[in-house]
């Protein structure tokens, strides 16, 4: 900083821009090591969003959350307590079961539920957690493709069952 | 009306009363930083002879006005109503004009260092500015249609109470910097700037709700809270905050307000 | 350094700044320049509300408030502003409400009010409920509104940005120049008009209601060239601080119904004002306090406080009419308010005077002249709509009156004229001071000179005060100062450099203390704030005055204070005995 310096316009600063939400870039060398948090608000941040994606996912975690210990509680008690408990279940108890509709359907629907909430559920884990975006998309793609495949084999099993195999 | 009350003096009021202070030695950490010095951050010790009933920020004072002038933080009204000394103390963030020492447990080190995710810029003080950014994004004044009354807006006493908590809001960042989801991610809107977009959304006179609610319909809305309760928790003023965004979640998906 | 230019530059960003800003902005292109965050200004401390005769609960009107404002203020008020003041009162408060403020509610959702220290009915009759509220927090409210409408307005603020200097060339306002933390940068602002918005100076007291940032940071930088300060000798201390910490109690804990009680449980108001009891105004309360204390009826071991009672009302009450104060008790002094009465003293609140400024906010560089560009508003300010003691609630209506009407005046006088130009080197005097400092190599610290400033201050020129003890006031001032040459900082840093900022802030308070005790001395009579116990009346003959305190330059550079007086404006209340 001088104080002999001769006044031109070259100076003169249209505007404040000391200050401008970014924080940083204040001019001091200083600046090179300040502790920045991994990611910082940016310009782009207040972005509407067309879709209400993210209320739908919400929600549909308190629904399918709802729905799910209604169906794994009625599942666990099927399996596990009622008529000898573990001991029943083999090839021919499972056959018997998804000879009906009723539970060809309880199981797709625990199914569909249960691994959409889970995804849903490690989606929000790796967009908190992840901090570089590549990571994130990398993650995402490996979950999502998890997913889409488990359920499409389920959903396969479960349609296609043949109990004379 | 007119009885004495100096009769039933409490202990309470007995001890606050007490005129003979009893002094203790406290040790202050504080988590120093300095980018004109050194590159990276240090804890650093004091010891001070304090009365336990005075302040943290009466500790920080001494520090800085009888050891080590270098010491840099914020502070101004010294009661817990404008909102600069927001820190962490002993890891929960706190005012530190509202938190006695014989609250933080002074028989063992106190340790103090600055808000958490805000870029740290010297000791205790960090930038602020991103915070007032997603403050701004929320556009928090009233909106309104129409002609103004050439009187006041009527409002009832209940519809007064509906938004009451939210306007105690200092924008002190205490939750914002509590909060898990803003640590890893500063997009975040944060507690504060939903706080005080319900304090609007929630506001009878009011009729900007769609578009503030639009807003927080955002990925990086309301729907990034995972409810942990850290800001009703580091919140000073004891506005609960989660509940308010609950309660603008649940605006969200039934459109009533 | 960098120069920036404005139409209009604001410095500070509490209750006027903001509001002169919300109406310059919309006017001109505005900078607003301040030391803190625009929230953590010190109206947010206010608590009990604003007053305005609205009559939304019983009958009143502005005259009324006119009247009790001139009595509040012990005659020293010039009639015509605060006829201004309590006219515009009522549209004050209906903009504030307009811009979102979330008052407290009647039954009938009207704004809701309540009785306030000195605020009477028909001239004196009876209380009379005329503070608007908003819980007790009605500052707080106000100043997050204001704010609110900043943003909303898209006000330039130039946050951490602290004003050391203002530019005058040739009689004419240049613009200002400050010093921003963050990065040690000096900044200078053209403008064609400057706003000083820049609140009190009560830091030079240790007792105080008062944010460690009051430190007079406008009058003192005014008064160093060469305008005038007004009736610096009086400040109020407000009744009701919590005991040896001084924060501030709300006068509407006994508009609601609290007491004051002496160590027999004695409601001792009753002596000293038989009509307005507690809520007598504030100057005779903390007479009244001191007075219990020194004649032995204190409260506590040593004696040293007295109550407020707040027991007889009801836990519901005090949670919806009086919350803060009631979490203040609790969290520093550990006491229960519902059960518990608050040990409390006096405690420094509000300097009445400032920088003289007429009613559209223009400084005045003498007794009848302005400063072309120069506007001031709020408690930096004096009007004089305050006089000798400041009614409760006069603040908050004083800064959103004469901050609207600053910020409008200053707006449409940057439309008319162009910029005045710097002076040759306009940084100069605050490059000095800053690298003075940074360099200094001098061994006294400033907490230790503030210290003794602010023992010597409560000592010397309290709520009482005498020839003698304002002598030895001068006296250590004038020591200080002379120490304070020699003052030296640690931190040299350019970052955030908070030990240089409060060296300087010192170098302020020094000044103004100075200002204040000698003219307290001078004024040799008693009269609201302002309590001489060897002169213990009033004496309208010789006093019924404005004191304006000026610097004077020597050749060789050594600085004393010269006095004059400036006339009251007289309308309609002539001067008569002051009882409550």
């Amino acid at each position: 900083m001088q104080t002999d310096y001769t006044y031109t316009d070259d100076v003169v600063v249209a505007s404040a821009q000391a200050h401008t939400g970014q924080g940083l870039g204040t001019g001091n060398p200083a600046d090179a090591f300040v502790v920045e948090p991994p990611r910082t608000r940016t310009k782009k941040t207040p972005r509407r969003t067309r879709t209400n994606f993210e209320m739908l996912a919400w929600l549909f975690m308190r629904l399918s959350g709802v729905v799910l210990v209604v169906l794994i509680l009625g599942h666990l008690l099927i399996m596990l307590v009622l008529d000898g408990g573990v001991s029943k279940i083999g090839f021919a108890f499972v056959a018997g079961r998804w000879a009906s509709p009723f539970w060809q359907g309880w199981d797709l629907l625990m199914l569909w539920l249960a691994m959409l909430h889970g995804s849903n559920g490690m989606r929000t884990v790796i967009n908190d957690y992840a901090e570089k975006d590549s990571t994130r998309l990398w993650l995402k793609t490996l979950m999502g493709a998890a997913t889409v495949f488990t359920v499409l084999l389920g959903t396969l099993v479960i349609f296609t069952f043949d109990p004379n195999i | 009306m007119s009885t004495p009350t100096v009769e039933k003096h409490s202990a309470a009021l007995d001890a606050a009363e007490l005129g003979g202070v009893k002094l203790i030695t406290v040790t202050v950490r504080i988590r120093r930083f300095n980018p004109e010095e050194h590159p990276d951050p240090v804890w650093v010790d004091y010891q001070l002879e304090m009365d336990p009933k005075e302040r943290v920020l009466d500790a920080l004072n001494k520090i800085k006005w009888e050891q080590d002038g270098t010491l840099t933080y914020r502070r101004s009204c010294a009661h817990g109503i404008c909102g600069s000394d927001a820190m962490r103390i002993n890891g929960r963030n706190r005012l530190a004009c509202k938190t006695l020492l014989k609250d933080v447990n002074p028989e063992k080190p106190i340790t103090i260092e600055a808000i958490k995710g805000l870029t740290v810029l010297k000791d205790l003080i960090v930038d602020m500015d991103p915070f007032f950014q997603a403050y701004k994004d929320v556009m928090p004044f009233l909106i309104t249609k129409g002609n103004e009354p050439t009187r006041e807006r009527l409002q009832t006493a209940e519809d007064r109470e509906r938004f009451d908590d939210t306007t105690k809001c200092i924008l002190c960042a205490a939750c914002t910097s509590s909060c898990p989801v803003f640590w890893n991610d500063g997009q975040y809107f944060g507690p504060a700037a939903i706080v005080n977009a319900h304090r609007f959304i929630f506001d009878s006179r009011d009729e900007g709700a769609e578009q503030r609610l639009e807003i927080l319909n955002d990925r990086e809305g309301v729907w990034r809270c995972r409810t942990t309760f850290n800001c009703s928790e580091a919140c000073p003023r004891g506005i609960e905050v989660t509940k308010a965004i609950q309660e603008v979640k649940r605006a969200l998906v039934t459109r009533r307000f | 350094m960098q120069i920036h230019k404005y139409d209009t530059v604001i410095v500070g960003a509490g209750g006027a700044g903001m509001r002169a800003a919300i109406e310059s902005t919309q006017r001109s292109r505005t900078a607003v320049l301040t030391k803190l965050y625009p929230t953590r200004s010190h109206t947010g401390a206010a608590q009990g509300g604003m007053c305005a005769a609205l009559a939304n609960v019983e009958e009143d009107n502005w005259e009324w408030h006119t009247f009790d404002t001139v009595k509040g203020g012990d005659y020293l008020v010039d009639q015509d502003a605060a006829e201004i003041m309590c006219k515009e009162a009522i549209d004050a408060v209906l903009d504030l409400e307009k811009m979102g403020l979330p008052f407290s509610r009647t039954e009938q959702g009207r704004i809701d009010q309540r009785r306030f220290g000195g605020h009477s009915r028909n001239h004196g009759e009876a209380p009379v409920r005329r503070s608007c509220y908003a819980a007790d927090r009605t500052g707080h409210m106000i100043l997050q509104t204001l704010f609110q409408n900043c943003v909303k307005h898209g006000v330039e603020f130039f946050n951490e940005f602290y004003v050391l200097d203002l530019l005058i060339n040739d009689g004419k306002t240049a613009g200002v120049v400050a010093y921003e933390l963050a990065t040690g940068e000096i900044h200078v602002f053209q403008a064609k008009s400057v706003v000083f918005a820049s609140g009190g100076t009560g830091k030079f007291f240790k007792v105080t209601s008062n944010a460690h940032t009051l430190t007079g940071d406008g009058q003192a930088l005014v008064y160093r060239r060469g305008l005038p300060l007004e009736d610096m000798e009086f400040f109020q201390f407000h009744p009701t601080g919590i005991w040896r910490m001084g924060i501030l109690l709300t006068e509407g804990a006994r508009g609601e119904g609290g007491i004051l009680r002496n160590k027999d449980g004695e409601r001792f108001m009753e002596r000293y004002a038989p009509v307005m009891k507690d809520l007598a105004s504030r100057d005779v309360c903390s007479r009244a306090i001191y007075t219990e204390i020194r004649e032995g009826r204190g409260c506590g071991p040593d004696g040293d406080h007295v109550y407020l009672d707040l027991t007889h009302l009801p836990p519901e009450q005090l949670d919806a009419k009086l919350p803060d104060i009631t979490e203040f008790a609790r969290t520093y002094l550990g006491i229960e308010p519902y059960t518990d009465p608050i040990p409390i003293q006096p405690t420094a609140h509000y300097a009445m005077g400032g920088i003289p400024t007429n009613v559209e906010g223009e400084v005045l560089r003498n007794n009848t002249d302005v400063v072309p560009g120069l506007y001031a508003a709020g408690e930096v300010a004096c009007v004089s709509v305050h006089g000798a003691n400041r009614l409760g609630t006069n603040s908050l209506l004083d800064i959103n009156v004469f901050g609207k009407r600053a910020g409008i005046a200053a707006a449409n006088y940057a439309e008319t004229v162009d910029y005045t130009e710097l002076p040759e080197n306009p940084a100069e005097k605050v490059q000095a001071l800053v690298d003075g400092l940074r360099e200094s190599t001098g061994t006294e610290s400033v907490a230790q000179i503030r210290k003794e400033l602010q023992e010597s201050m409560d000592t010397n020129a309290m709520v009482y005060r005498t020839g003698d003890t304002l002598k030895a006031a001068v006296a250590d001032i004038a020591a200080l100062r002379e120490r304070y040459k020699n003052v030296a900082i640690q931190d040299k840093g350019q970052r955030y450099n908070t030990d240089l900022l409060e060296a300087v802030e010192l170098g302020n308070l020094l000044d103004l203390a100075e200002v204040l005790a000698v003219s307290a001395l001078a004024r040799e009579e008693s009269r609201g704030g302002h309590y001489r116990e060897d002169f213990p009346t009033r004496d309208d003959k010789k006093f019924m005055q404005h004191t304006m305190a000026y610097q004077e330059v020597a050749a060789d550079g050594t600085t004393s204070i010269r006095l004059d007086y400036k006339p009251v404006v007289t309308t309609r209340y002539q001067p008569m005995e002051r009882k409550y």
